[in-house]
């Protein structure tokens, strides 16, 4: 018995083993699959492409569905122009950088792929880019100093080397139902409105019975959400130098207690409600009267019926004492692995979809803001039935996405510790200070 | 050289072909196994650079900081709590449903289809619909219950409860799996321990409780067993059913999502390998403890 005993535990013993080990490579696996099902349908697109003629196909790593049309359309200019042929494969963010990441380390990133200032120190750092300085050098369609500073030195590593060519910007804009303000008595949104107005409206579109809100804005989305106001009101997140924490700042603690107060007093959904539908799903939905929102979001909210029929955009309410609107904004960038096997077309490629005739394409598709000076002004025309213009309205006042070397590490954090502020369970004050306390110590550690 | 000498030219043909046929599967268990445990306690060691480089021993410091996190045992007591309504449930009910289909019912195998299907399906796919379903606005739950003149309730938002939902999916989806182990013990059991007991006046109850009960025990065992070290690993349904932004998610985030976000989100392998570990040595705890005391109840007639 003794014997049988021993042999049968150390066979479970094996067995837990196993099944530990197998978990993180599921994780991974579900990632891929998630991946592969859309890429399956850009695989069709390029199909025909293939049949055209021969040689390789430069993979294209995306996250963003909705750009996937536009981005087709683009890069079959490419294809006609240089005769080399693309495929975008698209895997939504929340996998996209596991995927990323997955493949730098196994070597086998794709050739051309989207960054973004969250991770590219990352892959700085451990040069998995292509340097793209030289070429950008002798390049004759390129010219950096079109496209804004800020997001040109996001790519550029230790101020030298450049790994990333803009692709487009992106700015915030206020969207509200107009039946709701019709309805309320209320007018609408233009560029005299400040936060007190939002708020004192805010409490007119709530109706007591739970049925409709005033706004919502989602916690982790912090771009489109908190992160505008909190500048407005003279508070930051980061400083420049991008070694202390800014929520000890007078001006961040109270644009965030603004917010959460008008949770507190009801004019937003409950934070469990927030947390568990998207700001857009309710907008679209008509729970809501008013949201925050980034340009990226046009093709979801445009293409909604219920929006198109009762919606609108307008610019950020201003802050009274500051006088300031600002509009936190991004932009993505085009960069190359280090170790394609193709790094010639990867480089037309990028070099191409940064031209002024690729950058204007994107803009009059509608696909997104493109980054090149002066190639916006069609971009309004994309979806007639809105007020696109707000979007490019705001663009006057802009501060870049707080970013440094870890972002992700502080933003999670921020987004955990801030749910506290949100549903009431501390005040704003205590959690910012307890905020500022941990990214710091995060900041000093990077 | 000491086989070639002792062993028949038989003995040794048998040697070398048992080992053959064992070659894959160990093969398999090595290399996608063994070896990934090896690393994982090596890289527990290290803090860990992006991508596989730049590592730097630190020692215990990741265990240390381990030890201090009180994520980290919040995570351990929700996996426990999980287990707890779990395991169980997911047992008994599974154990009911294979008597009734071991029983003379019409339909034997379409109950049996339909009860297994859950086990088909994909896990992310089947906590998608149960998200859905669970929604605190436009779920069919909510829905249901509002329609009744009740009161909406935050299935998976509410801090106090959102593990308890998560466990129904995860009840919901095993059953047909332990059914079919049952099933299977159940058609061990000789008929004729029925009959005499039939003769002797004992009714289904009893039936039950004195024969079907204690000749099950075996099964029941393994099943136990691995349902435990299945449940101690749960991470599909909470990665897919609750948003980063959940309020409910700290008290509800089980060990290995805690060491899917240090390793993969945040991009820190050694501190998540340190968590993983920790996770191993809970589970080979319960198992032998398990082991142990299955002396007492498991009857091996």
């Amino acid at each position: 018995m003794k014997r049988k005993w021993g042999f049968t535990a150390a066979a479970i013993a094996i067995a837990a083993t196993a099944l530990v080990g197998c978990s993180s490579q599921q994780a991974g696996k579900e990632t891929t699959t998630a991946g592969k099902e859309e890429t399956k349908q850009a695989e069709e697109t390029t199909k025909a492409a293939e049949n055209a003629g021969g040689g390789k196909t430069l993979t294209v790593a995306i996250w963003d569905k909705n750009q996937e049309p536009g981005l087709t359309e683009i890069m079959s200019d490419f294809t006609k122009a240089t005769g080399i042929k693309t495929q975008i494969q698209i895997t939504p963010w929340e996998q996209y950088w596991t995927m990323l990441e997955a493949g730098a380390t196994g070597g086998s990133l794709p050739d051309v792929f989207w960054m973004h200032s969250n991770e590219i120190s990352k892959y700085a750092q451990y040069d998995m880019l292509l340097d793209l300085t030289d070429k950008i050098k002798d390049s004759k369609t390129l010219e950096m100093d079109k496209f804004p500073k800020e997001i040109v030195d996001i790519y550029k590593w230790e101020g030298k080397k450049q790994l990333a060519v803009p692709k487009d910007i992106d700015t915030i804009a206020l969207w509200y139902n107009k039946t709701m303000f019709d309805e309320a008595g209320i007018s609408y949104p233009d560029a005299t409105w400040t936060w007190d107005t939002f708020a004192d409206a805010a409490k007119k579109l709530t109706k007591s019975d739970g049925s409709q809100y005033g706004f919502t804005v989602k916690p982790t989305n912090d771009q489109a959400g908190w992160c505008n106001i909190v500048y407005d009101m003279g508070g930051y997140v980061i400083s420049d130098d991008k070694k202390s924490s800014g929520f000890g700042q007078e001006g961040t603690i109270k644009g965030l207690t603004f917010l959460t107060d008008l949770m507190k007093k009801g004019y937003a959904p409950p934070y469990e409600v927030v947390a568990e539908n998207a700001d857009e799903a309710l907008f679209e939905a008509g729970k809501v009267a008013m949201i925050t929102q980034g340009s990226w979001m046009l093709p979801e909210l445009c293409n909604n019926d219920y929006v198109k029929a009762n919606c609108d955009i307008a610019v950020l309410p201003k802050d009274a004492a500051s006088g300031k609107r600002i509009s936190i904004y991004n932009g993505l960038g085009w960069a190359a692995s280090a170790n394609t096997s193709m790094p010639e077309e990867a480089w037309k490629l990028i070099e191409y979809m940064g031209s002024k005739e690729a950058q204007q394409k994107q803009s009059d598709l509608g696909v997104v803001i493109s980054a090149y000076e002066g190639t916006t002004d069609n971009w309004v025309k994309a979806y007639p039935a809105f007020n696109l213009k707000a979007y490019l309205d705001m663009k006057e006042d802009i501060v870049i996405r707080p970013y440094s070397k870890s972002t992700m590490v502080w933003t999670n954090m921020i987004h955990d510790k801030l749910i506290d502020a949100w549903n009431g369970n501390k005040t704003t004050e205590e959690v910012c200070k307890d905020i500022e306390k941990e990214m710091n110590s995060m900041l000093a550690s990077e | 050289m000491n086989i070639k000498i002792k062993g028949s030219r038989r003995e040794r043909s048998e040697f070398l072909w048992g080992w053959l046929f064992l070659l894959p599967t160990m093969a398999g268990l090595i290399i996608l196994n063994i070896i990934p445990i090896i690393q994982t306690v090596y890289q527990s060691f290290f803090k860990t650079g992006a991508f596989g480089r730049g590592n730097v021993f630190v020692g215990l410091q990741n265990y240390e900081k381990l030890f201090t996190d009180s994520l980290v045992w919040q995570a351990l007591m929700n996996t426990f709590k999980y287990a707890l309504v779990e395991v169980p449930f997911s047992i008994v009910i599974a154990l009911l449903l294979a008597v009734l289909m071991d029983g003379k019912i019409r339909g034997k195998s379409a109950w049996r289809t339909i009860y297994f299907l859950p086990m088909v399906a994909a896990p992310a796919a089947v906590a998608m619909v149960w998200r859905w379903l669970y929604n605190s606005e436009f779920g069919l739950f909510n829905h249901l219950l509002n329609s009744l003149g009740l009161s909406s309730v935050n299935w998976i938002s509410n801090p106090s409860t959102a593990y308890i939902s998560v466990a129904v999916v995860g009840i919901w989806s095993i059953i047909g799996y332990n059914m079919v182990l049952f099933i299977a013990g159940l058609k061990e059991i000789p008929r004729d321990y029925y009959e005499a007991s039939q003769i002797d006046g004992a009714g289904g109850v009893k039936q039950f409780f004195y024969i079907t009960l204690p000749l099950i025990s075996p099964t029941m065992f393994f099943v136990a067993v691995t349902r435990i070290i299945g449940a101690m690993q749960v991470f599909d349904s909470i990665y897919m059913m609750m948003d980063k932004s959940n309020p409910a998610l700290v008290k509800t985030q089980s060990l290995v999502y805690l060491f899917y976000r240090y390793s993969f989100v945040e991009g820190n392998k050694g501190y998540g390998s340190s968590i993983v570990l920790l996770l191993l040595v809970v589970i080979l705890l319960i198992t032998v403890i398990q082991m142990v005391c299955q002396k007492k109840w498991v009857n091996y007639s």
